[in-house]
């Protein structure tokens, strides 16, 4: 493994690329400058087998009242999901709860997610968070309506800001790290299913299954928010968490994902589909094409891409619909706009600490 | 060993069921002498510390007696990442006497980094404030932790406790209360938490009056806006209490329902905060007059 690369070193390569002063995590900025350094392999290369050709289904459906076991298991099937006989962790996303804004991934699909884990085998079926923003697990999970969806399928809730912890040494180096402990929860299921919202993100363009493993890790240790992940760097945080939970299957909610100033100001946006996958990379190279990004140029998909799992569409086999057609074009900050298919870069604005 | 104090049962705002019930969770929650986040997990120092102030403990103070660190902090230490933000609270839970010096000597010998002056940040870069962990930001809930103990224990401190109010000033959200640490984010004022709130009021019981007065204001909204929530109705209940708001009353029929209904999903420390709020260990953290 390659020596890591500091925070300082980071960003002074993406300033040097020309595009504007950026602190913490200001998007194609950065991008450019991963993208112009494709010399570093800051990650154990035996830990990570070279990514194969990968499947994603894109599933319509035109709201939460639709048939969602069904859809969710024809989804998972479609991706050829594994679960008969393991134990899996469906990890969505709470990161924050306001009424009335599209931040969590729906208790809907959640329910319809344990259920079709059931149908497919699952010997057991968990769902865990560890909201980010919020200390108050309770009050996230009680006022979304999660713990209720989860009395109606008899399905247990684990916080994974509470959880007992297991050391972890991290197999990629974009932070310095060195190693996260994560939730045994986390550690121990044989399937982890990483369900994120479909939403833009003011400072990693995007949040997807991958930004979503963010939530593995505990506040207790890291604090709300857990700042010494940003600290460490935000997208290559994103890089080195994802990479060490690394989500055997997803599932992300765009039946309403949210645009503009996400994850948490930005407004509801109806994209009518359930994205599918086995391997985290494919999919939200797919849901970034959804949304309208270029996910070459979101920095934690296009570093993922290169030993996480697979980035290049003609290696992706997409099933269900067509992702073009399907298309639709989520709104950005203007310091995004870069992110976006033929969209130029933006200055770059930092939002400050988080 | 749960050890009720001698005036406990003279606290005339102390609701002596929703006491002995969290105390009673609380109890069977212990762990190797000290508390951890959830019943049956090892110790760690906050939910120790805050057990140990809930009930008055003996054997909590003794596991943070042993498990004080030379640096006099309190420590969750998973490896390279050392979050030392319990120090203060366990310095609350220490009986007087030097490890409780020492604690309070860490507080306030770790303030946060400073933020780098940035014009698009509406926070002062000049204050530091207490982080989750050293070489981090600060954050409000750490801060108000730490202004709690210096304010309590070591109110001469000077000006890391100018420098902690200073930070809850500086990050309080537009209207009132607090949430996390970030009030504007993008130009978009971003919303207050009952819980941050009812920590930063805890903190200041009445110091910089406004500042407080609005915060007052925002929590009676937020606890009900946000009454499904233990943690955040617990300190809530703890933060009208000490400023002898009516609205305790409510908030506490509210808490000992949820209690009842949910146990608190066990969380440890939504069950010491209960049972502080409720009982004689709110004693320990009430600002002398």
């Amino acid at each position: 493994m390659s020596a890591p690369m500091d925070r300082r070193t980071f960003l002074k390569r993406a300033v040097e690329v020309g595009v504007g002063a950026m602190v913490v995590g200001t998007g194609a900025g950065i991008a450019a400058g991963v993208l112009a350094d494709r010399s570093r392999r800051p990650w154990d290369a035996s830990a990570f087998p070279v990514p194969g050709r990968a499947r994603v289904a894109v599933v319509k459906a035109a709201s939460y009242d639709v048939d969602l076991e069904a859809i969710v298991l024809d989804g998972l099937r479609a991706v050829g999901a594994d679960v008969a006989g393991r134990r899996v962790v469906l990890k969505p996303n709470f990161v924050e709860y306001d009424p009335g804004a599209a931040i969590n991934t729906d208790p809907r699909v959640i329910a319809a997610a344990v259920l079709a884990m059931r149908r497919l085998g699952a010997a057991e079926v968990t769902v865990a968070e560890g909201p980010g923003h919020r200390r108050d697990t309770q009050f996230v999970v009680q006022s979304s309506g999660l713990l209720e969806a989860l009395d109606e399928v008899d399905a247990p809730f684990v916080d994974l800001n509470t959880e007992a912890l297991v050391p972890r040494s991290l197999r990629s180096s974009f932070t310095n790290l060195g190693e996260l402990w994560l939730p045994r929860a986390i550690v121990e299921a044989d399937v982890v299913v990483s369900m994120p919202k479909m939403k833009t993100h003011h400072w990693a363009g995007v949040t997807l299954s991958l930004k979503n493993c963010f939530g593995c890790v505990p506040g207790r240790v890291y604090g709300w928010p857990k700042n010494v992940l940003h600290w460490a760097g935000l997208n290559e945080a994103i890089v080195d968490v994802s990479a060490a939970v690394h989500p055997h299957l997803q599932i992300v909610d765009g039946i309403v994902g949210m645009q503009g100033n996400g994850p948490i100001q930005g407004t509801p946006m109806q994209a009518g589909l359930l994205v599918f996958g086995a391997d985290p990379v494919a999919t939200d190279t797919t849901a970034a094409r959804l949304m309208g990004f270029d996910p070459t140029r979101v920095p934690s998909i296009a570093e993922a891409a290169r030993f996480l799992g697979q980035g290049d569409p003609e290696r992706i086999d997409q099933v269900g619909e067509d992702a073009e057609r399907s298309a639709v074009d989520f709104a950005t900050l203007p310091q995004f706009q870069g992110m976006k298919v033929g969209g130029t870069r933006g200055a770059g604005v930092d939002p400050g600490p988080a | 060993m749960v050890q009720k104090r001698a005036n406990a049962s003279d606290n005339g705002s102390m609701s002596a069921g929703l006491f002995r019930r969290a105390t009673a969770r609380l109890a069977a929650a212990r762990s190797d002498g000290g508390f951890g986040p959830r019943p049956g997990m090892t110790a760690e120092p906050e939910p120790t510390a805050l057990a140990a102030i809930a009930l008055g403990d003996q054997e909590a103070r003794a596991w943070l007696a042993g498990h004080q660190r030379a640096d006099g902090g309190f420590a969750l230490v998973t490896g390279d990442v050392v979050s030392d933000s319990a120090t203060a609270l366990g310095a609350l839970a220490l009986a007087p006497g030097e490890a409780r010096e020492r604690a309070l000597d860490h507080v306030v010998a770790n303030q946060a980094q400073r933020l780098p002056a940035n014009p698009d940040w509406p926070h002062d870069p000049n204050l530091r404030g207490w982080g989750w962990t050293p070489d981090t930001f600060g954050w409000v809930e750490p801060t108000a932790h730490a202004v709690l103990a210096l304010q309590v224990l070591r109110p001469s401190a000077g000006s890391p406790l100018v420098d902690g109010l200073a930070v809850l000033a500086d990050r309080e959200c537009v209207g009132g209360g607090w949430n996390c640490g970030n009030r504007v984010v993008l130009g978009v004022d971003l919303p207050p938490y009952a819980q941050t709130t009812a920590v930063a009021l805890v903190a200041l019981q009445g110091a910089e009056p406004e500042l407080f007065a609005r915060g007052l204001t925002a929590l009676d909204r937020l606890w009900r806006a946000e009454r499904q929530g233990g943690l955040s109705l617990a300190i809530s209940l703890a933060a009208l209490r000490l400023s002898d708001r009516p609205a305790a009353n409510e908030v506490e029929r509210v808490l000992d329902a949820e209690l009842d209904r949910t146990g608190l999903l066990d969380d440890v420390v939504a069950l010491a905060w209960t049972a502080i709020a409720s009982g004689p260990g709110l004693d320990a953290i009430r600002r002398p007059a």
